[in-house]
């Protein structure tokens, strides 16, 4: 079978993707809180959330984090992906039950590391929402294969 | 309303350790159903970190009256595989009043069970300081 990754030396700076939309369903939310084991209430309970600025619940941000990483991988063709390096993210605004959000990713940035088989490649991320309003941001660090 | 810790009431440097969970085959298949992940037949190396948020709640003192998660600064030192049993340390760096609420910075990090470190970095949560008393 034709291996369809593409390899650290293929992946150049510069390129640009941007995902499918995906909507946040109150069901997304609630396997969230059972997978991760994150009951907080602003999760979880509608009406202490119905008091606060938000009004309603809204989806943890982790989980919109998850989500982007398998958006990722509908935005383009894979990586040979290796693993995270680290990631640094802000959470800008809220998501909420019936939120469509989609990726806008970049290539900002690429290095050799330390092993000879492998490379790090940087993105800069953007989770938009149906209002093209910024819902997170940040950079992630993947460790990338190099052409065998 | 349930007992909480304020704004007030957080502590710099104080450390807490979470009980443990062991990550199975099943935490996996949920995330990657949930995520639409493609697997790679390891564990996706932000399902620990999912895990590591929820064992922050399974402290003794009262969870932390989080408004907001902020932000997150986050490095993966070792992959863990099914069958690993994890746990978090949380050590408070550092705490900035607001006019409302204010910011804490919980370094977390995640152990397994020969105490290695798996993953570490810092979330920076938005807290809710005490409710001022209203007169009736």
């Amino acid at each position: 079978m034709a291996d369809l990754r593409r390899y650290f030396e293929e992946i150049e700076l510069g390129e640009q993707y941007e995902s499918p939309g995906r909507t946040v369903t109150e069901a997304d939310i609630v396997m969230f809180a059972g997978l991760s084991g994150d009951y907080n209430v602003l999760h979880t309970d509608a009406e202490f959330m119905k008091q606060t600025i938000f009004g309603e619940r809204i989806a943890h941000g982790l989980l919109c984090l998850a989500i982007q990483s398998g958006l990722f991988t509908r935005a383009t063709a894979p990586y040979a992906t290796l693993g995270f390096g680290g990631l640094r993210w802000k959470f800008k605004a809220p998501v909420k039950i019936g939120d469509t959000i989609r990726l806008r990713a970049k290539v900002v940035d690429k290095k050799n590391l330390d092993k000879p088989d492998r490379g790090q490649i940087t993105l800069d991320r953007t989770i938009l929402n149906q209002r093209d309003e910024v819902v997170q941001q940040g950079q992630t660090d993947l460790v990338v294969q190099k052409r065998p | 309303m349930t007992a909480a810790t304020y704004f007030e009431d957080v502590v710099v440097d104080k450390v807490q350790l979470t009980p443990a969970i062991t990550v199975t085959a099943a935490h996996v298949e949920m995330y990657e159903g949930l995520t639409r992940e493609m697997g790679s037949g390891g564990i996706p190396d932000v399902l620990p970190l999912c895990l590591a948020i929820g064992l922050g709640w399974r402290v003794k003192d009262p969870p932390m009256a989080v408004q907001a998660f902020v932000g997150l600064d986050w490095k993966i030192m070792k992959e863990l595989r099914v069958g690993d049993t994890m746990h978090t340390r949380s050590r408070i760096v550092s705490k900035r009043p607001l006019r409302d609420g204010g910011l804490v910075v919980d370094e977390r990090t995640i152990l397994d069970q020969h105490g290695e470190v798996v993953q570490q970095g810092k979330f920076t949560f938005l807290v809710a300081k005490r409710q001022k008393e209203t007169s009736a």
